[in-house]
């Protein structure tokens, strides 16, 4: 395809070859024939896009916030040469340059091959794909131009970051004994023997071995095998409302944070771990435990969107017959237009479980891209806290999560609940 | 986006890696770019002697106005005539003044390098000694004047006498930077990077040639009398060729002339442009890009490539437009052997038919058919077999210059 300068040049040629021959101008008609001359050798020589790219990602996944460094392999297969080619990776707009640059210009002889490198950082969970690598070819002069591109892509899934969160307030009252129960010989709260072990300072005096103490004369406490295996069921609001907020700032990425970092952490204690998301449909992964149920939950919770209106007690209803007897239930949800929250709970309180209600607060969301008048917020934020009591009120442990508020910070209130 | 982005941490070169960046400083004193500008000088220098040569010498040239001014007032000009070329004859008298427009536009060039703030100091100086140059001596003796008679006066006429000098040295100079436009801009252009000034001498000397052209037709250059007589007028249409291709006469040497000006004109044009594309792409690369082995190695590529096909392209352009030139000869003797008709006979003396619509048609002719060989014959193929057989192997090339730590 001609270029705006070929247009140009080749407009121009004719209009001085006509005007030439209308004022008897030997000057204009050589000056628009040597231009058209121009055009003419030119297009005898194109650029081409046979070239063969490969991309290589320094990992499929990644946490949220993470980098990715991408490398571009562009080999010219051609046995001629690729004239100026502008070589373009398509990077998804969520993803952020950090360094580097994921186009390049280039000019190819046969069997050459350049590398074009840059890294990526990832400010946004969810399921991406890099590519296609677009390509545009231009002669030298920038006489004629072709585009093209190499249908090659790259999936990558970026899960929601992991938040440490400090040991854990959370134990079944009814400890598995029999189904699906694993080995656990790591320390922890139980009542089996572990193994003795110095004194540090913050350990209980119940727990010193005296005899131990006597017989070396150094401090020494037991410490116990954990107990049994727990089974904890998550579920994570992602209904439409959970979207107020900034892209970066919304309960539902704060919901998707905490349930990966409560996740992770259960599982690294051995625990089993469910997960529920409500919105639009129900997704549910039944409880297990290890490194496969750990990929399957940060896969899950790196595609959810906010999305539909279905209400907790809908959620509850249809799961709750399938959630071990006493396990620790956690709904993760802004608790705002859903008036069953309060029946649901009291309905999973009464069948045994330990409910904790991780709400983030949707009206400080609301507050990052609207101005809210004062009044309005008070009254809003005081409806809020009505809704929360209540659901204290139900049995359930609330936690109030601001969004300026960190993950473990907001898991100490269940305390105060 | 080049300030955003930090050094690219994560690539170490080590190895036997050339330390070669694209900063501009670097970029700026690479052979090839140098080439270029010195491709482009050559032929913005090149473009003009041949204007001048073909159209303004003994006609239309600033000595020939300098001598009607210093007749009409009856004294000589400021200006010196080593400087102005006066009492020399044909080209020579544009070649100090050539030399002197060349490093006007170098010095400006120059300029644009400097700061804003010397550039400022730089401009004000240049308007200060202006204003001295022009008014100084007349405002220091009419007012040294008006202080010894103690009085106050208008100036006199021996004061208001002394502006004369700075007056005629002032007009002196803007014809000379008149007449020396598209040098100093283009030098400015090519050296001082600046598109604007490429596009002013270019457009300063179509402009030119196209007021020429006008003033030239018959009709017009009748009406302008004596001074119409004055204008060179190309009479390349009626002489015989003499300069051609493998024994081939194809143009005549007026014509050569002509052609090289337009050849000239793209030569300077693609150069002078190319300088800058590439510049500017390695200017807004990103700190890490500009380190980074393979956007050096690609400059590389590109600028080599770009210096083949100014000599390549733009020689085969020229020759191109030769031959469509005398296409038209070849044509009609071509059906005068084969046909023995009277028509071509006839045709090759209608001056009208042969030497204009007859040349144009078919030089339009010879370039189309140029234009289908790219569709008859394979090129891109001819092109990549010659770079096979330059280049047996290919992969031999590849020298393993860099090695990087792996992600």
């Amino acid at each position: 395809m001609w270029t705006r300068k070929a247009a140009f040049t080749f407009t121009g040629g004719i209009a001085l070859i006509l005007i030439g021959m209308m004022i008897s101008n030997n000057q204009m008609m050589i000056l628009g024939l040597a231009l058209i001359a121009f055009i003419v050798v030119n297009s005898w020589i194109s650029g081409h896009g046979d070239v063969e790219v490969q991309r290589t990602l320094s990992a499929d996944n990644l946490y949220k916030g993470d980098d990715l460094y991408v490398e571009l392999l562009i080999t010219n297969r051609s046995n001629r040469k690729t004239q100026l080619l502008e070589v373009y990776d398509n990077i998804p707009h969520e993803m952020k340059l950090r360094s580097g640059l994921n186009q390049m210009r280039l000019n190819l002889s046969p069997g050459e091959s350049a590398r074009i490198r840059y890294v990526l950082r990832c400010p946004l969970r969810g399921h991406y794909s890099i590519g296609p690598v677009s390509l545009r070819s231009r002669n030298t002069f920038n006489l004629g131009v072709e585009e093209m591109f190499v249908d090659h892509h790259s999936d990558i899934v970026i899960f929601p970051q992991i938040k440490e969160v400090e040991e854990a307030f959370l134990r079944s009252r009814t400890p598995k004994m029999y189904t699906g129960a694993t080995t656990l010989r790591t320390p922890g709260q139980g009542s089996e023997f572990y193994s003795l072990r110095e004194y540090v300072p913050g350990d209980p005096f119940k727990n010193i071995n005296w005899k131990a103490y006597a017989r070396t004369g150094e401090l020494m406490v037991n410490e116990k095998c954990r107990d049994a295996v727990t089974d904890l069921y998550l579920l994570i609001d992602s209904r439409d409302i959970a979207r107020i907020g900034t892209v970066l700032k919304n309960p539902l990425e704060m919901s998707t944070v905490s349930a990966a970092s409560l996740a992770a952490f259960f599982l690294k204690r051995r625990d089993s771990v469910a997960l529920g998301i409500y919105g639009e449909k129900l997704s549910y992964l039944p409880p297990d435990t290890g490194d496969k149920q750990y990929f399957k939950i940060l896969s899950a919770l790196a595609g959810v969107s906010a999305k539909g209106e279905m209400p907790l007690q809908a959620v509850t209803n249809s799961l709750s017959g399938r959630f071990s007897r006493g396990s620790p239930v956690f709904v993760i949800s802004s608790c705002e237009g859903d008036g069953t929250v309060p029946a649901a709970v009291r309905d999973l309180v009464g069948r045994g479980h330990e409910v904790t209600v991780l709400s983030p607060s949707s009206i400080d969301f609301e507050r990052l891209v609207s101005r809210i008048p004062r009044m309005s917020y008070e009254v809003l934020k005081l409806e809020r806290q009505n809704r929360l009591t209540t659901l204290a009120g139900s049995g359930a442990q609330v936690i109030d999560w601001m969004p300026d508020m960190d993950l473990s910070q907001a898991l100490m209130q269940v305390r105060g609940y | 986006m080049a300030e955003d982005v930090q050094v690219q941490s994560d690539v170490t070169i080590t190895g036997s890696a050339k330390s070669r960046t694209l900063h501009l400083k670097t970029l700026r004193k690479q052979w090839q770019i140098i080439t270029l500008q010195i491709i482009a000088t050559a032929a913005l220098v090149g473009m003009y002697l041949e204007v001048v040569s073909t159209y303004v010498v003994g006609t239309i040239d600033h000595t020939i106005l300098f001598s009607s001014i210093e007749s009409l007032i009856g004294s000589d000009l400021p200006l010196g005539n080593w400087f102005t070329g006066q009492g020399r004859t044909g080209l020579a008298r544009f070649f100090v003044p050539l030399a002197i427009g060349l490093v006007v536009g170098g010095l400006m060039a120059l300029v644009a390098y400097q700061t804003p703030k010397t550039q400022q100091r730089l401009k004000l100086g240049f308007i200060i000694t202006l204003i001295t140059l022009l008014v100084g001596r007349l405002i220091l003796g009419w007012l040294t004047g008006m202080i010894f008679s103690f009085d106050i006066r208008f100036p006199d006429d021996g004061e208001l006498q002394t502006l004369e000098w700075p007056l005629l040295m002032i007009m002196s100079l803007l014809i000379m930077f008149v007449y020396l436009l598209p040098i100093i801009m283009g030098s400015r252009g090519i050296w001082g990077l600046s598109k604007k000034s490429i596009a002013w001498a270019i457009g300063f000397t179509l402009l030119f040639l196209g007021i020429h052209a006008i003033l030239t037709f018959p009709l017009i250059k009748s009406q302008l009398g004596d001074y119409g007589g004055a204008l060179a007028t190309l009479e390349s249409q009626i002489s015989q060729p003499t300069i051609g291709l493998f024994g081939i006469k194809l143009v005549t040497s007026e014509q050569f002339g002509l052609i090289l000006i337009a050849v000239l004109i793209l030569v300077f044009q693609e150069s002078a442009f190319g300088v800058i594309k590439y510049l500017e792409y390695a200017f807004r690369l990103p700190e890490s890009c500009k380190r980074d082995p393979e956007y050096v190695n690609q400059m590389d590529n590109m600028l080599n490539t770009h210096l083949m096909h100014t000599f390549g392209f733009l020689g085969l352009t020229g020759i191109a437009t030769m031959v469509a030139l005398g296409f038209h000869s070849v044509l009609l003797s071509l059906v005068s052997d084969t046909t023995g008709s009277q028509w071509a006979g006839q045709v090759s003396e209608s001056i009208e038919l042969s030497l204009t619509y007859g040349l144009v048609i078919s030089a339009v002719m010879f370039l189309s058919f140029m234009a289908l060989l790219r569709y008859l014959i394979p090129w891109q193929r001819i092109w990549g077999f010659t770079y096979s057989l330059r280049n047996n192997n290919p992969s031999e090339n590849e020298k393993p210059e860099k090695e990087f730590i792996e992600f």
